[in-house]
């Protein structure tokens, strides 16, 4: 288990967590009894082969199912004992998505992108043109308010889509493969603008990724094997994408001096 | 969401399709428009029977002879004899609020002038009649008591008969013309009226005294029908029970089997207009039909959009949408689609109802009722034909709508 800030109550709670589905005849056990906390300025990276259950915890957790049996705790309340509506309004509020084919709305402006889940919390107008704005900015990308997806990079995309994902301030960001369709220094890219979140925000990260490299910017790595955590391990030398991004960058001028 | 927030992201989803869109609503636009253009042409139907029955007086009642049964024997309507100048005598004398009255006989028989031949309706009529119509002379003048005291051989002539006899326009008054080989001296021609409601031309006929006409030309005493104008102070319906009431005393009636009909202009109007009226049904029902078409439209267009949209659904709901959200979204676009083509179809059908009526001559008429229900009928398909699809849409799971391909 991970060391934790002292004091502090973990914001995901899971206790035996099972969750079957009905595939024809067949029960597929997706999970078959995980336990997990996850506390306040984590950064967590799932991995696991396809099949090990990583996504399906990973929806769990995002409120976008509810669990066959067990208990999750999300900010100190019961999922299986709320709402549907009550569900809509945590995924508004207290979750970011980042996926990883970026999920934006063709034909529509980056910012207005950024508003929609503005529009579902019923912000005003000018509010919502305002915080989707900022958002924009403080991932980079605040010269590009008008243009649509296809006029933007993969990265510039996904940028667009974190910007979205933080646009109502949660408390917690679920990545799915955020990086699975980009190209590898694009992937560094997003990966520091995802550490920054975390180390300059506090904001409480858990990404899924089959990528032990991408893994290796987090915290801590739970590898998933068969619906149950396999391994739970803090990183010990963790990648610091900024860096890397300077290393890489002046690359060219030392091939150079070599040459 | 706000419903403002919903209306603008569907009429952004309908303009992002806007061929499809146009195509689907067409449906609609067809149908309603076709609604109201049936409607519109029943409707006129109605209208130009019911202004030219009124045209005779809003306050006349007609009084014909009925039909009569002697033992076994049912005899047709306009066969008694029992309806006579004394009656319309004891009528004018006795029932209050009567105004104008005119005893009728009618006859069908050819007319000869000395240039030309012409068979027509030679009416038998009194000199009221020319009050009770407001009907105008152009030419000479109408007879009256005098010419009917001693049944004068005079005719007043419709224009028609004038036009084939005498040639358009000529004044024939003074003229003599031959009906059943007997001499009528033409004292005056009517202005041109048009058709009546019945398709009968009214200006082709000839209208003599009846007395002349019972004595000079049938040989008979008895009268066909008669024209009563009311009072306009008493109520039609007063009158007519009272003529009714003298005429059953007279004639010595005792059960529901009288030998006489009374009609006034609007139970005329009901008689006349059924027949319209079913045919504008039948003609809007088969109009409906294209619109429930319209709708099944639109509901196939809105599974192929939430077939189309399922990420964008899953997205939606990730993000925080309620299933109430994403079922409103669907819904409104299927409704404004709907009303959309309702509207454009109004538009369409007012413009075909008054091309028809303008280039064509038929008469139309566009209600406001007509506009209204077909307004609503649009906003119920799209309700109806849109909640399904919608309904789907809501209930999407998000998992399966994310990773849908």
């Amino acid at each position: 288990m991970t060391t934790s800030p002292a004091g502090q109550e973990p914001g995901i709670v899971v206790r035996d967590l099972v969750k079957t589905y009905h595939v024809g005849e067949v029960d597929v056990l997706a999970l078959r009894g995980v336990t997990l906390d996850v506390y306040p300025g984590e950064f967590v990276a799932l991995t696991g082969p396809s099949g090990s259950g990583k996504s399906t915890f990973m929806h769990l957790v995002g409120c976008l199912d509810r669990p066959t049996a067990g208990t999750f705790l999300l900010h100190g309340r019961n999922v299986a004992e709320m709402a549907p509506r009550s569900l809509s309004a945590v995924r508004n509020k207290e979750i970011g998505f980042v996926f990883q084919g970026f999920n934006l709305l063709s034909r529509t402006t980056a910012l207005e992108n950024v508003e929609l889940p503005l529009l579902y919390s019923r912000e005003r107008a000018r509010n919502r043109r305002e915080r989707a704005t900022k958002a924009l900015e403080n991932v980079g990308l605040g010269d590009r308010l008008d243009h649509h997806p296809n006029q933007l990079s993969g990265g510039q995309q996904q940028r667009v889509a974190i910007a979205r994902a933080l646009v109502n301030e949660p408390r917690l960001l679920l990545a799915d493969e955020p990086t699975g369709n980009l190209d590898s220094r694009t992937s560094i890219e997003v990966m520091g603008i995802l550490q920054k979140l975390n180390v300059e925000g506090g904001l409480t990260i858990v990404l899924v990724t089959h990528e032990h490299d991408i893994a290796e910017y987090a915290t801590r790595i739970v590898t998933f094997r068969d619906g149950r955590v396999r391994s739970d391990n803090p990183v010990v030398t963790r990648r610091d994408a900024v860096k890397e991004l300077v290393a890489l960058d002046s690359q060219p001028e030392m091939e150079e001096r070599t040459a | 969401m706000s419903l403002t927030m919903t209306i603008l992201i569907a009429l952004k989803a309908l303009r992002r399709n806007a061929m499809r869109t146009v195509l689907t609503a067409l449906g609609m636009i067809i149908g309603v428009a076709a609604v109201i253009v049936m409607v519109a042409l029943g409707n006129g139907a109605r209208a130009s029977i019911e202004s030219s029955i009124r045209s005779a007086g809003s306050n006349v009642l007609n009084i014909n002879a009925g039909s009569f049964r002697r033992g076994p024997v049912h005899m047709g309507a306009g066969n008694t004899t029992s309806l006579t100048t004394a009656d319309a005598a004891a009528i004018r004398d006795q029932v209050r609020g009567i105004r104008y009255l005119s005893p009728g006989v009618n006859l069908r028989t050819q007319v000869i002038s000395d240039s030309s031949n012409w068979g027509t309706t030679i009416q038998g009529v009194g000199p009221d009649l020319l009050d009770i119509r407001a009907w105008a002379m152009e030419h000479g003048s109408f007879f009256g008591e005098p010419e009917v005291r001693t049944a004068a051989k005079v005719a007043v002539l419709g224009s028609v008969v004038r036009d084939e006899l005498f040639g358009p326009g000529l004044d024939p008054t003074g003229a003599t013309i031959r009906i059943r080989r007997q001499p009528f001296r033409v004292i005056g021609v009517l202005t041109k009226k048009g058709q009546a409601a019945f398709g009968q031309d009214q200006d082709d006929a000839i209208l003599i005294p009846y007395t002349t006409a019972q004595k000079k030309l049938l040989g008979i005493a008895h009268l066909q029908s008669m024209i009563v104008g009311a009072e306009d102070e008493v109520p039609l319906e007063q009158v007519s029970a009272d003529i009714t009431s003298l005429l059953r005393s007279r004639h010595n009636i005792v059960g529901d089997q009288e030998d006489f009909m009374v009609r006034s202009a609007d139970e005329m109007v009901n008689v006349l207009t059924s027949t319209t009226d079913t045919m504008t049904y039948l003609l809007a029902g088969i109009a409906a039909v294209s619109l429930l078409v319209g709708g099944i439209g639109i509901m196939n267009i809105m599974l192929v959009s939430v077939t189309e949209r399922t990420r964008e659904i899953g997205l939606r709901l990730s993000l925080g949408a309620r299933d109430i959200d994403v079922l409103l979204q669907f819904l409104v676009e299927a409704i404004v689609l709907s009303l959309a083509g309702g509207a454009i179809g109004i538009a369409l059908g007012f413009g075909t109802a008054f091309g028809l009526g303008s280039f064509m001559g038929w008469s139309t008429l566009v209600t406001s009722n007509a506009v209204l229900m077909s307004f609503g009928f649009a906003a119920a398909i799209g309700v109806f034909f849109g909640y399904y699809p919608a309904r789907k849409a809501a209930r999407l799971d998000p998992i399966e709508a994310l990773r849908y391909e």
